[in-house]
């Protein structure tokens, strides 16, 4: 085999394996019928829990006051909105950014293991959305 | 001698029969035991408030933890597997019992639950054996058939807190607190512990010194790299890979399976979307899984397209493995540009090897039973344990007696399931009965492998 189809044969390998391979292996399909504070080995680790504290739908950014201070995300076309209806014992419905509240408690999931970054983006935002009074 | 002294010399021995069978008392459990038997007892009997399943439904021990048309069969009608069939709420888009039934398929949403009616996937249930040397990769854990089947941070951990969402809710609303709860925290610690616990605990050494012909002709061509080329992607029959650059741990590749004409499940009438693999959308990958635990957990493959191993190992022979984008990629390793290309007799050895490597994990997996059954005090936990050893030993002669191999071996793994079905049922011979039957086990061992 020459050099050229060597490397050629690697890098076609390295995209077949590690294209996908370097993204993270979680589903999240049913991280929606997951309520806020229970997603298992995220929640309280590579997640923040809070209240909301700004919503900029231009710029599609939002701010979360965490217990370790405000986080500032960016919800990009890649990030899930659910709503965790999960207090009303309802099914939990698929949001939108204009369900993003100030006040509203929300469990943000940065993408990767990016907790703490400034502006990152968010793989998933879940709102709660609270028991009747 | 008097009948008074018969009779008191009778009660004695049997005094004595008695005494011997009392187990001084055991050590207590360490903390691990302990957990895995929690897990254990989570997992074959905890239902999570949802509709009856619990993950000994689709993963029962006594079927190497999967389910395939045949068990299916055993079952009766009430079996928690086929509530789709009795609960109204779960009658349409849960579940599709024809194809369960007749090919092993399992209904996932793993592309989301908005379109129950059009997005699903069928899969068949893998095995649970030998997890802790097949989940690991530098990527991230891979779990399930496309390698991404845990929610969460995608952990083994977090994979039971995905399976109870989507199969055990009691409606399609998937409501937590009412459809069914989630584990805690301690539960999946525990169920982590237990699955882990389960098979083989590290690979192979590669190669075995096996003394059949044709196993032993096939476990060649397995480790060539230039005609097989199975260590590529199956490192020591295992579920890592390893391309000539170093480990890959357990990897993802497009093998083309989705490709193959005439899947069964799609000869049928039924609706059987395209599965896309890995995440969502999906990349066409789909996880490696490992071989030793083959040749007794058919049907192979993601979809249960081939139901024989001859079959598995004939499809990288075949024109839907060659070209997709895994099987171009070896033949760019290839010096000579090749694919996999093997003839029958080729085939034929390979999947020899693989039944044998089976069989020797069953036979390993028999003897721990059977040797766990003498040191337990619990008549209830021997029987189990002896009950497990003959289903294990049934596999093996099953497996052998499918590639018409090693039919010395198959005598003498009838005589130790013989023995062992002998201990379940007695009262004062069991431990003999056992001990005979582990015997027999190594002595069919002995026609395997040096």
């Amino acid at each position: 085999m020459t050099v050229r189809k060597l490397v050629v044969a690697l890098v076609g390998m390295s995209a077949l394996l590690w294209g996908s391979a370097a993204a993270p292996s979680a589903q999240m399909v049913t991280e929606q019928y997951i309520p806020i504070g229970q997603s298992p080995g995220l929640s309280g680790k590579h997640t923040v829990i809070g209240k909301l504290q700004s919503v900029n739908p231009q710029e599609k950014t939002c701010t979360v006051a965490g217990t370790t201070g405000a986080l500032n995300v960016r919800i990009t076309e890649r990030t899930k909105i659910w709503l965790d209806r999960s207090k009303l014992q309802q099914p939990n419905l698929t949001g939108t950014l204009a369900d993003l509240r100030p006040g509203a408690t929300v469990e943000v999931k940065p993408e990767g293991h990016q907790g703490g970054v400034s502006s990152a983006p968010a793989e998933w935002i879940k709102v709660e959305v609270p028991a009747s009074p | 001698m008097r009948s008074r002294e018969l009779f008191s010399t009778a009660f004695v021995l049997c005094a004595l029969v008695g005494l011997s069978g009392c187990k001084s008392a055991s050590p207590p459990p360490d903390r691990l035991s302990q957990l895995i038997a929690k897990g254990s007892d989570l997992f074959f009997n905890e239902t999570f408030g949802g509709n009856g399943r619990t993950c000994g439904t689709c993963h029962p021990a006594e079927n190497n933890f999967t389910i395939d048309p045949a068990f299916i069969a055993t079952l009766p009608k009430d079996n928690p597997l086929f509530v789709a069939e009795f609960i109204p709420a779960l009658k349409e888009n849960f579940e599709n019992p024809a194809l369960m039934r007749e090919f092993g398929l399992i209904l996932e949403n793993l592309d989301g639950f908005a379109d129950l009616k059009n997005k699903f996937v069928m899969r068949g249930v893998p095995h649970v054996l030998g997890l802790r040397t097949s989940v690991n990769s530098p990527g991230g854990p891979r779990t399930g058939w496309s390698g991404d089947g845990a929610p969460g941070d995608g952990s083994l951990r977090s994979f039971a807190t995905g399976a109870v969402i989507q199969h055990f809710t009691k409606t399609l609303n998937r409501i937590p607190g009412v459809d069914f709860r989630l584990p805690t925290d301690e539960e999946l610690d525990a169920l982590e512990a237990f699955q882990l616990s389960l098979g083989r605990q590290e690979d192979l050494v590669l190669p075995l010194r096996l003394k059949g012909t044709v196993p032993k002709r096939g476990q060649a061509i397995f480790l060539d790299k230039k005609l097989g080329k199975c260590n590529l992607c199956h490192v020591n029959a295992g579920a890592t890979s390893n391309l000539g650059q170093g480990s890959l741990g357990n990897a993802n590749f497009n093998t083309g399976v989705e490709d193959l004409p005439d899947q069964p499940a799609r000869l049928t009438t039924q609706k059987v979307p395209r599965d896309d693999g890995f995440r969502t959308p999906g990349d066409g990958t789909f996880n490696v899984p490992p071989l030793v635990e083959a040749a007794d957990s058919g049907p192979f493959f993601h979809n249960n397209a081939i139901e024989t191993i001859e079959g598995a190992v004939a499809f990288y022979d075949g024109e839907a493995f060659n070209k997709s984008p895994a099987g171009r990629t070896l033949a760019k390793l290839d010096p000579e540009g090749k694919g996999i290309e093997l003839d029958g007799t080729q085939i034929v050895a390979i999947a020899a090897f693989l039944r044998v490597i089976n069989v020797l994990e069953n036979i390993r997996q028999s003897i721990m039973l059977l040797e766990a059954s003498l040191a337990v005090s619990s008549s209830a936990e021997r029987a189990r344990l002896l009950t497990r050893a003959v289903h294990e030993t049934d596999d093996s002669t099953r497996v052998l007696r499918g590639g018409g191999l090693h039919a010395e071996a198959v005598a003498h793994l009838q005589a130790a399931r013989r023995l062992a079905d002998k201990a379940v049922r007695s009262h004062f011979f069991g431990r003999k009965y056992t001990e005979e039957a582990i015997r027999e086990q190594k002595k069919a061992r002995a026609f395997l492998v040096e």
